[in-house]
């Protein structure tokens, strides 16, 4: 049986993520336009985000080319219908509203009526005509459809209930009726969340799609590697679902998020110290906490917050206080991670660290002194930390005979398996790997490709690159920075994430033990993975799409 | 926020480097996917180190070896494992000809599109081009000698016997192999990675060389007086076991005249003794389904005429590979052009039908033929052919000078019948005279091929 299910499977994954992907990719918001900036006796600007840069530069969002206007010169904001918030960022010239010069670093509150006057042009902020808002409007509805939930649904419940089969066939008595149960019931809080979103008038679940069917690769990874821990992963994930509600429903009001942040910041700094305090030493890192039964990794969920902290309106951006803020926090972050020897982590802290201090700023001389630091800091480490100096040192060189069965094994033992799941696999639950440490977790791509076969495992990282493309493809038509980072933090949390854990499993780069998102067996990772899928569905502006995007009206 | 847009393009870079790692780990998994898949490590084939599936059988089909989980279940007769155990393999690998080794991907069934997936959990079937009783039959000839016996079809190239002693029991493997191996080599094949004297077989490339660069090859006499001295002492006769009298080339082949031939490799040359023994396949090593053997070693002095001489007659430094030795036999006998010989049974009708892949032109098709002609009339004038009943048998002997206390027996040819076109080498260390020693070997494992016994 096993032998026809196992083409079953890749067709029905393929089916299931190449719709998803496609649709993703080849779908785009057309800009909402929020306002006018009409130049005297010159050009008429649309402006589609609430946060523009008024200036003489190419990367601004308002570009008035002339002399007497200073390169980055004024930021406009939006506030509301017809109120925009406008403030001088130290222009040469000053910026006027109707004859009075604007203090540099303070805010006003400006309308249609109000005269704004850089380098001598005058200017005039105005609102869209009823006219082109509908026109707008009925441009957007022409925007191509994202593709129908009905079908994928379909599709990853028959794969749900081909793996539950697949699973008894592979396994036999020693699967629980319990990791069983949480395959339907996945499959049932998939169901329901489509439905109601959709009757709440959503629209685009593609995301969603990806993320449920890696769950239930996971689920089925899980199950096959020990069924007794497959109800409390469930419940995990049941958890990061809500959070991931729960978020994009706080998103929804920039305001409010911006002032959670510091909040945030405390109880990470909490968490991490809890971790540091109480933490239980396992396998070389110190990142897992006690809590009764469960075993939470705080870290992980400082990665959700991370992002969040890390992201800033326009406005923040130009304000050094806050960089610094974050530039300390991150600091902090790293040497907790550094004190739990966690290297993985620490490294994915680090480059989403670099990426959003990029966005930030784009000062390549800060970003040069912050790698060399680091570079130092990590040198220092390997110095440090024999067992990673170790692991380095097997890099490139697993299938030495000296290495393959020493600091070589984990990786050996991957490509080994995998290999022998062929493109097809060997079916859920009919693996081998499981039997070498970590299987499910840091070495989660081989074990999917050894029960699963190498073109779904494929499949699963694409889908990690889909849902970093498109986030990165819909900031075009973003509101703020805020979101903008975001989703790029989050998408540089998943492509290190993924690449490190495939990576370091197949030897193409050192093995530092790091999960794989939603695939990788482990509640708090799974936690976090669903709930930083609300910063990529922040940035879907395609009508109706997203939850965390406030309708038009 | 444009700045912030366009700097988001470090994301799209980081999807570039997971794609085309991604891209590297395939590429090395369709080209090292069969190397990893049959590392030892993977529990999926092996079981304590051993490979626990997958069956290995003769060419009718003959159970030689089953993997199990439970570790490896060879033959139950004793004479067909020992006889075996060099194409076979045994449990620890000693024997690096082995099919377990040389063709695990097949024998545990790899493919990229399945990996290590059995639908029949047994693993897949191998078929050897080995014959259980030609191999037996061979191993029972040889005794307790140390030697070599390989034969193989000439058309097909499928190798039916391939025999190597001293052998051992791979049911019965003993802890110690060293102490094992105090007698010489068990797990050596001496067919496949053997390079030793040819002695007069070696003739056959000399003739070879003097049938396509000697016109007047028919007018060639020579007064052998059996002691045949070049020049002044003891060491530039070139010694035969009696006197021959005159002697034409036909003659001096028949007769294996040493100093008949000496003459005519001197007059060959260096260079063009060197070219043949190249030409027909002698230095180079033979791909037998990736099985290299080993290569033959010469060495064709042009500044001295007794060692260029006795290089000519298969003395001096020359070494030769058996399984090339045959495959030249396979050259003669095909009309110049041999098949590469292979210990897979194909699974392929449309292979079957085709017949065995050519190794190319080693011989003219005329100087094949003469050859040929002159093999035959070595068999009706020195061997007899009443030796040879039931066989259309075409041969050279040899006796290799090796320094022990009796000469290296050699017995090398080809048989063509319809049925039974083979092409065979016999090496006997030790074994005294070679038409007196490895011949009847020869003609017993022909015979037990063709039915006969």
């Amino acid at each position: 049986m096993t032998t026809v299910f196992r083409w079953i499977f890749v067709v029905l994954a393929a089916y299931i993520l190449l719709i998803s992907i496609v649709s993703l990719l080849s779908t785009r918001a057309t800009p909402e336009i929020w306002g006018y900036y009409m130049v005297e006796g010159g050009a008429n600007y649309p402006i589609t985000h609430w946060e523009n840069v008024i200036g003489r530069s190419r990367s601004t969002d308002i570009n008035v080319p002339l002399n007497t206007i200073s390169n980055n010169h004024a930021l406009l904001v939006r506030r509301g219908e017809d109120k925009w918030m406008i403030k001088d960022l130290g222009s040469e010239n000053g910026t006027y509203v109707n004859g009075h010069r604007l203090d540099p670093d303070k805010r006003y509150i400006i309308g249609s009526g109000d005269i704004i006057e850089m380098g001598g042009v005058r200017s005039t902020v105005t609102q869209t005509s009823l006219e082109e808002a509908r026109n707008n409007k009925f441009m957007r509805r022409l925007d191509k459809e994202p593709v129908a939930p009905w079908k994928i649904l379909i599709a990853i419940t028959a794969f749900q209930a081909l793996t539950i089969v697949q699973l008894v066939l592979g396994m036999g008595t020693e699967m629980t009726a319990s990791a069983l149960i949480s395959i339907v019931v996945l499959s049932i809080v998939m169901w329901a969340y489509v439905m109601t979103m959709e009757a709440m008038g959503g629209r685009g679940f593609e995301m969603e799609m990806i993320a449920f069917f890696m769950s239930t690769v996971n689920l089925a990874v899980t199950a096959s590697y020990d069924p007794g821990s497959v109800t409390k992963e469930m419940i995990a994930m049941l958890i990061g679902i809500a959070l991931m509600i729960f978020i994009m429903f706080f998103l929804r009001d920039l305001e409010r998020t911006k002032r959670v942040r510091p909040i945030l910041i405390g109880l990470s700094v909490v968490a991490l110290l809890i971790n540091l305090i109480f933490g239980n030493a396992e396998f070389g890192a110190t990142n897992w906490i006690q809590i009764g039964s469960m075993s939470v990794q705080p870290s992980e969920i400082v990665k959700v917050a991370f992002i969040v902290i890390g992201a800033g309106v326009l406005e923040e951006l130009y304000d050094k206080k806050n960089t610094y803020m974050y530039a300390g926090f991150s600091l902090f972050c790293m040497a907790c991670l550094a004190l739990m020897n966690d290297f993985g982590t620490a490294l994915i802290f680090f480059t989403t660290y670099l990426v959003v201090s990029f966005l930030r700023s784009g000062d390549f001389s800060r970003m040069a002194l912050t790698g060399t630091a680091a570079g130092a800091l990590g040198l220092m480490a390997l110095k440090f930390r024999p067992h990673i100096a170790s692991r380095f040192s097997a890099w490139g060189h697993v299938w030495d005979p000296d290495m393959m069965d020493a600091a070589g094994y984990s990786q050996t033992r991957t490509m080994s398996y995998g290999a022998g799941g062929g493109l097809l696999g060997l079916g859920a639950g009919n693996g081998s790997l499981k039997g070498v440490f970590a299987a499910n977790t840091d070495l989660i791509f081989g074990y999917v490709m050894e029960e699963w076969g190498l073109i779904i495992t494929i499949l699963l990282v694409l889908c990690i690159a889909t849902l970093s493309v498109f986030a990165v493809m819909s900031i075009m038509a973003g509101r703020s920075t805020f979101y903008t980072i975001l989703a790029c933090g989050a998408a540089t949390m998943f492509l290190v994430q993924t690449m490190l854990n495939v990576f370091g499993a197949v030897d193409l780069f050192p093995m530092t033990g790091v999960t794989f998102p939603f695939v990788s067996t482990g509640g708090t990772s799974l936690v976090a993975s669903w709930a930083m899928l609300a910063y990529f569905k922040a940035t879907d502006m395609r009508r109706d799409a997203s939850l965390a995007v406030r309708k038009e009206e | 926020m444009r700045k912030q847009e366009k700097r988001a393009w470090i994301c799209l870079a980081m999807v570039i480097v997971l794609v085309a790692g991604l891209g590297v780990f395939t590429f090395r998994f369709v080209k090292h996917g069969g190397e990893w898949a049959t590392f030892y490590g993977n529990t999926q084939i092996y079981t304590d180190g051993q490979i626990n599936r997958g069956t290995i059988t003769d060419r009718t089909g003959t159970e030689l070896l089953r993997c199990t989980k439970d570790g490896f279940v060879y033959s139950d007769d004793y004479m067909t494992r020992v006889s075996t155990v060099h194409a076979v393999g045994d449990p620890k690998g000693n024997v690096s000809t082995g099919a377990i080794s040389r063709f695990k991907s097949q024998l545990i069934g790899y493919d990229m599109l399945n990996g290590t997936y059995d639908s029949t959990a047994g693993g897949k079937t191998i078929s050897l081009t080995i014959d259980a009783a030609a191999n037996r039959a061979a191993y029972e000839a040889l005794g307790s000698r140390t030697g070599a016996v390989g034969v193989y079809n000439w058309k097909t190239g499928e190798i039916v016997c391939m025999v190597s002693t001293p052998t051992f029991d791979p049911a019965d493997e003993p802890e110690n192999a060293d102490e094992m191996n105090e007698e010489g080599s068990y797990f050596f094949n001496n067919f496949l990675s053997g390079a030793m004297i040819p002695g007069s077989t070696f003739k056959l490339v000399t003739s070879a060389a003097v049938i396509d660069t000697m016109p007047d090859r028919d007018s060639f006499t020579f007064d052998c007086d059996g002691v045949n001295q070049l020049g002044d002492g003891d060491d530039t006769k070139l010694t035969d076991v009696y006197a021959h009298g005159t002697v034409d080339f036909r003659e001096a082949l028949a007769e294996s005249c040493n100093g008949a031939f000496g003459a005519l490799t001197r007059e060959v040359g260096a260079k063009t003794m060197k070219k043949y023994t190249e030409k027909v396949g002698l230095t180079e090593p033979v791909d037998v389904d990736g099985i290299e053997t080993a290569a033959g070693t010469f060495d064709f002095p042009s500044d001295n005429d007794v060692k260029l001489s006795w290089a000519g007659i298969g003395q001096a430094d020359d070494l030769v590979n058996p399984c090339a030795m045959m495959v030249y036999m396979g050259a003669i006998a095909n009309g110049g052009e041999p098949m590469q010989p292979t210990l897979i049974k194909s699974a392929s009708f449309l292979k079957e039908i085709a017949g065995g892949k050519s190794l190319g032109r080693y011989l003219d098709a005329e100087t094949a033929d003469e050859l040929r002609d002159m093999m035959k009339n070595n068999v009706v004038e020195n061997y007899g052919e009443e030796n040879f009943a039931g066989l259309n048998i075409y041969a050279k002997s040899g006796t290799a000078e090796s320094g022990g206390v009796n000469s290296d027996a050699w017995f090398v040819g080809f048989t063509d019948d319809e049925d039974a076109p083979y092409a065979f080498v016999v090496w006997v260390k030790d074994g005294g005279f070679g038409s007196a020693a490895a011949a009847p070997i020869a003609t017993y494992v022909l015979n037990t091929l063709e039915g006969g016994y």
